[in-house]
């Protein structure tokens, strides 16, 4: 009988009620983050509207001490770690980085790459993108970052990851949607797409 | 050169006919039931329909089903069994008709009645070597009964089926690949006769997923990406979508077609239908739109995000023929380097060989085929050996793998689930169980494309009676790949492991024709996969080592490989040959190869560290004596050109929804029924890759020439007339070559924006005439169409030319026929009589060839034909090769005139066409392009043999199978071994394959998703409108009654309430 006399009171009601209304409203608000995030990726960003890029530029010397590194994974023979060396395969540490000591290493190379910032080969377009120098042209273009990329662009967490995803060929690099713009340089860090070839 | 353009999808509301829906029905019978709508046979009181099958047979007498070795066209078949009983005397016999739909395809039985001397003409007809087997006929009485019994089970979420489907025209760019359920075909492959029906069930289950679930293995960690139309938003079968994106231009992230949503359910739905892993985390990306249209810049963009966010499976129910389209292809190695394992529909173009899409075609992509819930090939699944290694090299095999894609259900589009056909249902069944396998693995490093490959192909269970070209290594067994995949090792592995070119119907064509002293190398091109590393390479070089017991030395065998194994795999194309000892030997030979595989060790303390491992590839060939020259056929493959690279036009003007020629134009691909043709009349074909200079026509009877788009160095035109005169023959089945129509049928690719113009017509006719000038001969550039008889034969003449210039001795053969190039230009029909279509000519030297010339090649090519005409290419052979005149046509009445052709010009090139972009002959230059210097022939050098005193295992594909893996020693717990794949439909069973029936305890209620803001919001009203009505009732009440004891509310209430209503509120 206390219990049922409790219920009637008015407040014990409107604490029910209000703690139902939070609750509705903070579900439902959460599914409108959802949507927002989706909607985020999709609509054109106005021009003047500056992304926030959270990029951590790592600039102490080569002597840095890192335990473990990310690399390019994909070579074929070369990797880049995310220091900026370039090394083969076999010169690959087991925590990721290549070896400094061994011949074939080198830091913040760009052989191979062109005037305009296009490669032939990924490896070296992502050393010579990881030169300290090279900050900012990158800013440059994250902040008039063409509209197809900024799915990826916002994504990109760091100078590695920036360069990784740069230097691989994109809707950039083609022309007639299925031949290269440049098959002999198509890596490019810099902001303009390979050179036009004629087919 | 091209992309993908829109194709046209019709949405077929098909619903299946609806039987028995009354729940007393009494017993019926029908022959042969239609699938039973499931929601109807729900009926609303929940009491349920049994169905019983009965079923009884007898033998008819006289009658024997003679089942033979591959398919054959019902002409073929009447041959065999003819020349079969040819030598039993007078036996009464006859082929009884069977007048079905399927009588116009080549079936690989016959029903024979036989009379008389039924015990001898049997064994003869067993003897024959097309024949694989004659039974008796039987007669099979089935009877199906339904009864009504009550169910405890009565499902209240009675969901709507829907029997939606789609169907595609030929996808003529990369098109998203599912169709109609309308493919349904039955093959009557199946080994034995069961009666069966097939139903769409939950494919999950009839996999075996549940056992891999109850083990809490849901897909839980696993980023899978699904490229495909999209999906929306708040469908109630997925909880982890972890991210939707669009690349399309389309601004929306919604599917609009239903075909992403059905894909990813196949994948992760975790209700209804329920998905493979419904834990798995998903992301879609949308890259198709609505009107099925997609960019390859667009994909290079979304592939780079996947590689971005570290997706571990990503599956791509899409593709085109487009294999040349250098940055998607790149692309995908790219993303399989970064460990993105990737499986792909293989294409719905079947049933045609040569019609496999990319990136399914690719070593590092999981290539999946389709195949009914009966285990036969679906009809759609698209076949046949890649073309990417043509003409110098021969076709890797694809599919990898089947499993089910036709009849499939899944999500749709907002809500419920609708079933579906097409090789993109098959891939995200693959896709779904590789998520589900990538989540049982404790140590993911161990998991990566080529591992994932390696388990899913040594575990798939091998379908009887079809070639690895349709199946692959068989169907998808998920719980074996489990097995395997847990106990797998990093190591290299063959695909095909093994080689055996006496095991038919596995290793058609190499079991088609046995090899000979003197032939063309029969070429296996095996792809190595290396699951130890992303890259490796191949250690020293591999070994060949015959066996000296089983005559291993009587085999060369020679041997090329990628210098890279990247990006997780290779090839290892083997040659082989036989030796001038085996010359005129007869038997089996075999020996093995073998291959060490090193890669960098990742994973490994030292640093220097490489991984190596060592496969064996048994080899097993079949050695006849060398055939008679006039037996040997040779096919020169060297100047066919196909898409890509270029546009090479369709050689029938009437198919207009297959502008290009992409099949490969080879005896394998879409010249199979050709060829299967001429093996089955004796003749030994032979593929020619290389230039003509580069064969010893001494060997050969005739050579055959069909639809050729490449130029002649002047080198071999000189070196065929020097053949010819020396007794070679000559066969050409030309096509279309017309500069106006060529113009007409350019058009705008809205995909390369850019105007495609043809590079030859159906064929190169001013380079065939250069070749055979020097005869007096030339073809024109006439346009001509139509029905005639020859020689009593039906003919159909699709689009081809005539010829237009034949010396006088010879024989030429007119028709009548309509002028197609009149109805493309001006769409006017004009009929012209006396077309010379076919020429036969002896050349004067002394033991000179002979040369037969014919318009069209359509009547021989299986991709849109119409009538074939293999007798004709019979006659023409029988006079090619042993000079023997075929009397019905050079005593025909069409025999004509030879014509001089001096009345109007040959055909000229086209003005300004590209061919030398595509060409193997001619190279730009300024002005017209000129021909190349001429290549030098290719060599092969031949594996210096290690002969083995050893003898090969018996049994090749079952020693084959993954080495460190033993499979005894694994066990699953709780598996309920042999489930049957297919049940006899019991309609009581129908509404339950939607439940997920505790398969995932406590996760379906769990999650409910976006019903509990709903709770919330009721919850809520109903708190609110309780205070209002508690404000309005202490409004109304006067003050001076505010009772300074409260009284009992619900005392009040009554008082207030009686007046107006009788009911007390209870709230």
């Amino acid at each position: 009988m206390v219990f049922r006399r409790l219920l009637r009171k008015r407040w014990v009601l409107g604490v029910v009620f209000g703690l139902s209304l939070i609750y509705f409203l903070s579900s439902t608000l959460k599914q409108e983050e959802r949507t927002i995030r989706d909607r985020t990726l999709l609509e054109v960003r106005d021009s003047d509207h500056h992304i926030q890029w959270k990029i951590k530029f790592i600039l102490g010397n080569s002597s840095r001490q890192i335990s473990q590194c990310r690399n390019s994974i994909q070579g074929k023979s070369l990797l880049t770690d995310e220091l900026g060396y370039v090394c083969e395969r076999k010169d690959l540490l087991v925590n990721g980085c290549c070896n400094v000591n061994a011949p074939s290493s080198s830091q913040h190379v760009c052989t191979s790459c062109l005037a305009n910032g296009c490669c032939s080969i990924y490896e070296y377009c992502v050393s010579c993108c990881l030169q300290p120098d090279k900050q900012p042209l990158l800013e440059h273009f994250l902040n008039r970052a063409a509209e197809g990329f900024q799915n990826l662009f916002t994504a990109v967490e760091d100078h590695f990851e920036l360069c990784l995803a740069k230097c691989r060929t994109s809707s950039q690099s083609v022309q007639h949607e299925n031949t290269y713009r440049n098959p002999q340089a198509k890596y490019c860090y810099g902001e303009s797409p390979p050179e036009l070839l004629p087919i | 050169m091209i992309v993908r353009l829109c194709l046209l999808v019709a949405f077929l509301g098909c619903r299946l006919p609806v039987v028995g829906t009354e729940e007393d029905s009494g017993p019926f019978s029908t022959p042969f039931p239609s699938p039973l709508n499931a929601d109807a046979l729900l009926s609303p009181n929940c009491s349920q329909l049994t169905l019983k099958l009965d079923f009884s047979t007898k033998v008819v007498k006289h009658e024997y089903i003679v089942v033979f070795n591959g398919y054959f066209t019902a002409k073929a078949r009447s041959d065999f069994i003819s020349s079969a009983l040819r030598d039993v005397d007078a036996v009464n016999w006859r082929i009884v008709r069977r007048d079905n739909p399927a009588s116009d395809y080549p079936s690989d039985f016959e029903v024979v009645e036989i009379r008389q001397d039924t015990r001898s003409s049997l064994l003869t007809l067993q003897d024959h070597p097309y024949i694989k087997r004659v039974t008796p006929q039987r007669m099979v009485l089935r009877s199906l009964k339904l009864t009504d019994r009550n169910t405890l089970h009565c499902f209240d979420t009675r969901w709507v089926q829907k029997w939606q489907s789609w169907q595609s025209s030929r996808p003529l760019r990369r098109t998203s690949l599912s169709l109609g359920s309308g493919f349904w075909h039955a093959t009557g492959r199946h080994s034995s006769r069961r009666l069966l029906r097939a139903i769409p069930r939950h494919v999950a289950q009839i996999l075996q997923a549940d056992v891999l679930w109850q083990m809490g293995h849901t897909g839980s960690g696993v980023k899978v990406a699904v490229f495909d139309t999209g999906l929306s938003e708040k469908h109630p079968h997925f909880k982890n979508v972890k991210e939707r994106t669009n690349w399309t231009n389309e601004k929306t992230l919604d599917d609009g077609l239903g075909h992403g949503t059905f894909v990813a359910g196949v994948i992760a739905s975790m209700r209804e239908c329920q998905g493979f892993a419904p834990d798995s985390e998903l992301h879609i990306f949308r890259v198709f739109t609505n009107n099925q249209v997609s960019y390859t810049s667009w994909f290079l963009d979304a592939f780079n995000y996947a590689i971005l966010k570290k997706i571990d499976v990503l599956n791509l129910s899409i593709g085109g023929p487009d294999f040349m389209d250098h940055p998607f292809v790149d692309k995908v190695w790219e993303l399989t380097a970064n460990k993105v394992i990737m499986v792909s529909a293989i294409g719905n173009d079947g049933p045609l060989y040569g019609t496999l899409n990319n990136p399914a075609d690719q070593m590092d992509v999981i290539g999946v085929g389709g195949i009914d819930f009966e285990d036969n090939i679906a009809r759609f699944s698209s076949r046949g050996m890649t073309t990417w290694e043509l003409p110098g090299g021969y076709g890797r095999v694809k599919p990898d793998i089947v499993t089910y894609g036709s009849g499939v259900r899944g999500s749709g589009l907002k809500e419920g689930c609708r079933s579906l056909s097409g090789t993109s249902v098959a891939s995200p069944v693959v896709a779904g169980a590789v998520t589900l396998l990538a989540s049982t693995v404790l140590n993911r490093e161990l998991v990566n494309p080529a591992s994932m490959k390696q388990a899913l192909i040594a575990s798939a269970r091998r379908l009887p009676g079809v070639n690895m070209f349709e199946q692959g290594h068989g169907k998808l067994d998920l719980l074996r790949a489990y097995q395997i995949l847990n106990s797998y090792k990093p190591q290299a592995s063959l695909s095909p492991s093994y080689i055996d070119l006496t095991e038919c119907p596995y290793m058609w064509p190499y079991c088609s024709q046995p090899i000979y002293y003197g032939g063309m190398p029969a070429i296996v091109n095996v792809t190595i996969l290396n699951g130890m590393g992303v890259t490796g390479r191949i250690v020293d070089k591999p070994i060949w080592q015959p066996y000296l017991p089983q005559n291993g030395d009587y085999v060369d065998v020679a041997v090329s490989y990628s210098p890279v194994l990247w990006p997780w795999a290779g090839y290892l194309a083997v040659s082989v040959s036989v030796a001038k000892k085996a010359a005129s030997w007869e038997g089996i030979a075999q020996g093995h190869v073998m291959v060490t595989v090193a890669s960098p060790a990742e994973n490994d303390v030292s640093n220097t560290g490489e991984m190596t491992s060592t496969v064996k590839l048994p080899v097993k060939v079949k050695i006849v004596p060398t055939p008679p020259r006039s037996k040997r056929i040779l096919w020169d493959q060297y100047h066919n050109l196909r898409y890509p690279p270029g546009y090479f036009p369709r050689d029938n003007l009437r198919m207009k929804n297959d502008p290009l020629d992409w099949n490969g134009d080879h005896i394998h691909t879409n010249f199979r029924d050709m060829y299967q043709h001429l093996r089955s009349m004796g003749y030994f074909v032979e593929v020619l890759g290389a230039p003509i200079t580069c064969f010893d026509a001494s060997q050969y009877g005739t050579l055959l020439m069909v639809d050729s788009e490449e130029e002649y160095f002047p080198e071999e035109i000189t070196k065929l007339k020097r053949d010819i005169d020396n007794g070679l023959s000559l066969i050409i089945f030309s096509d279309w070559y017309n500069t106006s129509v060529m113009r007409k049928v350019k058009f705008y690719d809205e995909n390369t924006r850019q105007w495609w113009m043809p590079d030859t017509g159906g064929a190169n006719v001013p380079a065939l005439n250069d070749l055979i000038a020097v005869w007096g001969m030339a073809f024109s550039d006439g346009l001509y169409e139509g029905d005639f008889t020859m020689a009593d034969h039906d003919m159909y003449y699709a689009s081809g030319c005539s010829i237009a210039r034949f010396p006088e001795d010879g024989i030429v053969i007119a028709q009548t026929l309509k002028d197609q190039g009149l109805e493309v230009l001006k769409q006017e029909t004009a009929v012209v009589e006396n077309v010379p279509v076919l020429g036969l000519y002896q050349t004067p030297s002394d033991g000179g060839g002979r040369i037969a010339l014919y318009g069209d090649s359509n009547c021989i090519d299986d991709s849109h034909r119409q009538k074939d005409c293999f007798w004709l290419l019979d006659a023409l052979l029988q006079y090619t090769s042993y000079s023997m005149t075929p009397p019905s046509l050079t005593h025909s009445k069409n025999r004509v005139v030879p014509p001089t052709g001096t009345d109007r010009p040959l055909p000229q090139r086209l003005e300004g066409n590209h061919l030398y972009r595509y060409s193997k002959v001619l190279e730009a230059h300024l002005g017209d392009p000129k021909p190349r210097p001429l290549p030098a022939c290719p060599h092969l050098s031949w594996a210096k043999p290690q002969p083995l005193n050893e003898t090969a295992p018996s049994n090749l594909w079952k020693h084959q199978k993954l080495l460190s893996v033993d499979m005894d020693k694994v066990v699953l717990p709780n598996v309920r071994l042999y489930r049957p794949q297919v049940r006899p439909l019991s309609p009581g069973e129908s509404g339950a394959w939607d439940i997920p029936g505790g398969i995932m305890p406590g996760r379906y209620n769990q999650e409910v998703g976006q019903t509990i803001p709903m709770f919330a919001f009721l919850g809520a009203m109903v708190v609110l409108s309780f205070f209002v009505v508690q404000l309005t009732k202490a409004k109304s009440k006067p003050k001076r009654r505010k009772p300074r004891v409260k009284r009992p509310l619900y005392l009040q209430q009554q008082q207030q309430q009686t007046p107006h209503s009788g009911k007390n509120p209870t709230v």
